[in-house]
């Protein structure tokens, strides 16, 4: 497996020369490719790649992502999916290809305020993201504590195959929903709830630092049913 | 791509706060009487006459007093005239857009506009220059530099310090003329209005509403009390209702909270 290398650059700095594959946040300017933001490059099998510090979430097709519904109208459902564009959920993806305006009443099923886990599936720059509920687990979030942090985050707070995740949700015993738009739904005890977020708070500030793992795990160690 | 209209509360979240004010706590852990976190600063533009920031929790307005003479209106002829005006930046909120006052920065400035004339805090008949001619005229324009519920509250704030510590040039008459000499006086300020804003949610009524609790709220009222602790302005909006007992009720904490708030303002404006 080829070395990563890992640097933080600002915008304008070159992350590599030659030919590569790049991602987004990346331009390519002659045989060199550039940094568009603040963030840490990695140059390695995969091409380059720049994980932003910043932003605001980009949709990606694919992505699970835990929006708000903010307004009906005639054929489906507008929402607030953290980002720059608002998310539409089609009528039709939910009722099925029977649904017409004028027989089903949409915020009977979903209505203005409700949380809802979504899918993101297609998405391209013309058009606000489609969503979907189709799926297991999809659907409207009935309860929980809402906590958001900033989506270049979400990566660590999940960790390597969702080692940071799956410990916070251990320790706390609570059940730790993440949208890929940095979203985040915690179901639990009180106590519970409150040492998850401030777990997920404490990856938000300091994402950066190396012992991260064992400094989550001293904060929520202390009780816990897993 | 769509419009933001406005903020839109979740579901869960709401339930959570209905929940949490039957058992009398809110959702950022005040008491249903206590405001947020009041900070004031005066001077803050050199240019002004008299001007002055506060922080309400997060919510930020900025006020400026601009005095100059005019022509007084033809119903007080012997009054000087007061004007508040208010804007909502663009920047301070996602819902808030350029272009024309909103019909929500209208109706901040008239009750706001209100408190202030109503208690007579500024003695408008010693502003009179030359009866009928000319008048001092004061002009308060406020900018909200960001949203976090309860404008009407820190707005009221930031017009009432701007207003203590403001100072304008004093004027001769001279041949039915008024004349502008280098003196500068204080603001013929009398009393110091302290407005409360209430809102109901559910049967629970909050003083100072934050945004999530602003977007819950069924109903609102402003109260603005004098130093006497008399209530001289009030004003009620959303669409709900409000029992007369609530009512009384609010007068009462408006008086009581309201001598508190008086006493910072009047601390930060010496």
């Amino acid at each position: 497996m080829p070395m990563i290398e890992r640097k933080q650059v600002i915008p304008g700095d070159v992350i590599a020369k030659g030919n590569h594959r790049y991602g987004p946040y990346i331009e390519k300017r002659g045989d060199e490719y550039v940094a568009l933001r603040v963030g840490l490059a990695e140059v390695g099998g995969d091409g380059v790649k720049l994980n932003p510090l910043t932003g605001p979430y980009l949709p990606r097709a694919e992505d699970e992502v835990i929006g708000k519904v903010v307004d009906i109208n005639g054929f489906g459902w507008v929402i607030d999916i953290n980002s720059c564009f608002d998310g539409f959920l089609p009528a039709s993806f939910v009722f099925g290809r029977e649904f017409s305006p004028s027989t089903h009443d949409l915020s009977s099923k979903f209505a203005v305020g409700d949380i809802i886990g979504c899918r993101i599936e297609s998405y391209e720059r013309s058009r606000d993201p489609q969503l979907s509920i189709r799926g297991e687990g999809y659907g409207r979030v009935d309860s929980g504590e809402i906590v958001k942090i900033s989506p270049t985050k979400v990566p660590r707070l999940i960790g390597k195959r969702g080692a940071m995740i799956n410990l916070i949700s251990e320790k706390t015993g609570c059940d730790i929903r993440v949208g890929q738009n940095g979203v985040v739904v915690i179901n639990g005890s009180p106590e519970g709830i409150s040492k998850s977020a401030n777990a997920i708070k404490m990856i938000e500030e300091e994402t950066q630092a190396p012992d991260l793992m064992t400094r989550v795990e001293a904060l929520v160690g202390g009780t816990g049913s897993g | 791509m769509s419009m933001k209209k406005n903020y839109v509360v979740e579901t869960i979240r709401k339930a959570q706060m209905v929940q949490l004010l039957a058992s009398g706590k809110r959702v950022d852990g005040r008491s249903l009487d206590q405001h947020r976190e009041l900070k004031i600063e005066t001077g803050v533009i050199p240019k002004a006459n008299g001007s002055a920031r506060v922080f309400l929790g997060n919510t930020q307005v900025i006020a400026g007093v601009k005095i100059a003479t005019g022509t007084p209106f033809p119903d007080t002829p012997d009054k000087g005239i007061l004007m508040v005006n208010a804007e909502i930046l663009p920047l301070s909120s996602p819902y808030a857009e350029a272009g024309p006052p909103s019909e929500d920065a209208i109706e901040l400035a008239r009750v706001v506009d209100r408190g202030i004339r109503e208690s007579k805090m500024v003695d408008l008949g010693k502003l009179n220059l030359v009866s009928g001619k000319s008048v001092i005229a004061i002009f308060v324009d406020c900018n909200v530099m960001n949203v976090d519920g309860n404008l009407f509250d820190a707005t009221s704030y930031a017009v009432v310090a701007a207003l203590r510590t403001a100072k304008m040039k004093k004027y001769v008459i001279k041949d039915e003329k008024a004349e502008a000499t280098n003196e500068l006086i204080q603001v013929p300020v009398e009393k110091t209005p302290v407005s409360l804003t209430f809102a109901r949610i559910g049967d629970k009524v909050v003083v100072d509403p934050g945004a999530e609790e602003e977007a819950s709220m069924d109903m609102r009222i402003t109260i603005t009390t004098e130093d006497g602790g008399n209530v001289c302005a009030s004003q009620k909006g959303e669409a709900s209702t409000i029992t007369p007992a609530q009512v009384l009720q609010a007068a009462d904490t408006s008086i009581r909270v309201g001598k508190a708030i008086r006493a910072k303002i009047i601390e930060a404006t010496k």
